[in-house]
């Protein structure tokens, strides 16, 4: 049983991403925050994180967040500037406002 | 039961535990870049600070960005308080700092046209808030590291400001998105500070210099830019912003990185104030300032809440300009303006104490900026 489970977890684990959401405002970034956290699945990995450095020069937050759907992720978020998938340090541009 | 429970609670257990570990890997090695950065700058920030004021410039003043910009407002005439008139070539220097290091690193990316004359007003507002308080949250920090108690009264306000702030925030304001603008209009700005820079170094005569005052008291012309150039390009670097941690801390409700800058530049503030013997603990007889805590208080209060609707204190303001933000050219045109009707109306605070005309500009002022606040929030079309 836990073999398979870890067997399991490992596959999601590299199905999994780990993407990056920017906003024009603040409020839209703690509103995806709030959404993301209580959906579950995504739960306890949305969290607010200031903007890296290489992907804004502006002074803000954003929403760190893994899933394997961004997109349900851009159609619930207001004031969405960006959306970026994170892999080895480097950010993919998936969508931009 | 209980097996299936604890079998339960260990799934639960490898997944947290899996997440975390799948969470570092995509911030760690911005975490780590931070973590170690921000303290460095600020330690650099503040040496900058104390040289500055060891070499000529006004007590508990190496670095002030609302007081520089007034005095600078002042020079060009704008004002005719004869004791703050002065080119301060930090602010040309970090102009030029910024947009230079911008274009090195290739983040020269002009952006603009988000609310250009609300962020003008707001500008305005952050330097009477710094103008009745006499200094900019970065004059505070220095202020409170060479023991001046009446900077403390004013961090309180501040932070009540940026609370204020992050209320609006929260509840939705926002002042609509910005849009990429040609590399022409990105540029105006640190060229006027280029021609600026021309005037001081090959006509001065046509600029107005205090002959006694803050104004008169400044470190040699090239030091001062040069320090201007440094603390810009690491300001740029960082995002280093003295509202903006604290709001950070509100916002996410953990300690953010930010808060470190502000540690290294009070620890080692005192120490440098202790060494060179600069400090003095307590509410009276501090340099350029005055002890009426609640003007205090309340002027920092305005700056707080001015700066977290901008996004940013008077220093990110001018960072952000330099490295071609329109908005925030207009941020600090507003602060320039602000500064010359502060003087020019007798509302500007002195060591005697608060401007005759303080409370009425204040109240009208802050009326204005908590209805930009109520209206972006609540009355935006999303």
């Amino acid at each position: 049983m836990r073999n398979q489970w870890v067997k399991r977890e490992a596959f999601k684990e590299r199905s999994m991403n780990n993407y990056i959401a920017t906003f024009y405002s603040h409020f839209g970034a703690l509103s995806l925050c709030k959404e993301l956290q209580q959906r579950e699945g995504a739960a306890n990995t949305a969290e607010l994180i200031p903007v890296p450095r290489e992907l804004s020069t502006s002074c803000g937050v954003c929403v760190s967040f893994q899933g394997d759907d961004w997109v349900c992720a851009k159609d619930v978020a207001i004031d969405l500037e960006g959306i970026y998938r994170v892999a080895g340090g480097r950010y993919e541009e998936l969508f931009t406002a | 039961m209980p097996v299936a429970d604890d079998k339960k609670q260990i799934k639960e257990e490898d997944i947290a535990k899996k997440e975390s570990t799948l969470k570092e890997e995509g911030t760690s090695k911005a975490k780590t870049f931070h973590l170690l950065l921000l303290p460095i700058v600020g330690v650099v920030v503040v040496a900058v600070a104390l040289l500055l004021q060891h070499l000529g410039n006004p007590a508990n003043m190496g670095f002030c960005i609302a007081c520089f910009l007034r005095d600078t407002a002042g020079a060009v005439g704008l004002h005719s308080a004869a004791v703050v008139q002065y080119v301060r070539p930090e602010i040309i220097g970090i102009i030029l700092g910024v947009f230079i290091f911008a274009l090195v690193r290739g983040e020269f990316k002009p952006k603009g046209g988000s609310a250009p004359v609300t962020r003008f007003v707001l500008g305005f507002a952050m330097m009477m808030g710094a103008l009745i308080f006499l200094g900019c949250p970065l004059r505070m920090l220095l202020r409170i590291a060479a023991g001046d108690l009446n900077a403390i009264v004013g961090l309180f306000g501040l932070v009540a400001g940026i609370f204020i702030g992050a209320l609006f925030l929260k509840r939705g304001f926002s002042l609509k998105r910005n849009y990429d603008q040609g590399k022409a209009e990105g540029s105006l700005l640190p060229v006027i500070a280029l021609i600026l820079l021309g005037i001081v170094l090959f006509a001065p005569v046509i600029l107005l210099v205090s002959a006694e005052g803050p104004g008169s008291m400044h470190a040699p012309l090239l030091i001062a830019l040069a320090a201007g150039l440094i603390v810009g390009a690491l300001g740029f670097i960082t995002r280093l912003c003295f509202t903006g941690g604290i709001r950070d801390a509100i916002l996410m409700k953990k300690f953010p990185p930010m808060l470190w800058a502000f540690i290294a530049i009070l620890v080692v503030g005192l120490i440098g104030n202790l060494v060179l013997g600069t400090f003095n603990l307590g509410f009276a007889d501090q340099p350029i300032t005055h002890t009426d805590g609640l003007w205090n208080f309340l002027g920092m209060t305005l700056v707080g809440l001015s700066a977290t609707l901008l996004a940013g204190c008077p220093f990110r303001q001018l960072v952000l300009a330099g490295s071609g933000n329109s908005d925030s050219v207009m941020a600090v045109a507003g602060m320039v303006v602000g500064a010359a009707f502060m003087h020019n109306f007798n509302m500007a605070s002195s060591p005697a104490g608060i401007g005759e005309n303080a409370i009425y500009g204040f109240v009208i002022v802050a009326a204005i900026v908590v209805g930009i606040a109520v209206y972006n929030t609540f009355f935006r079309s999303k």
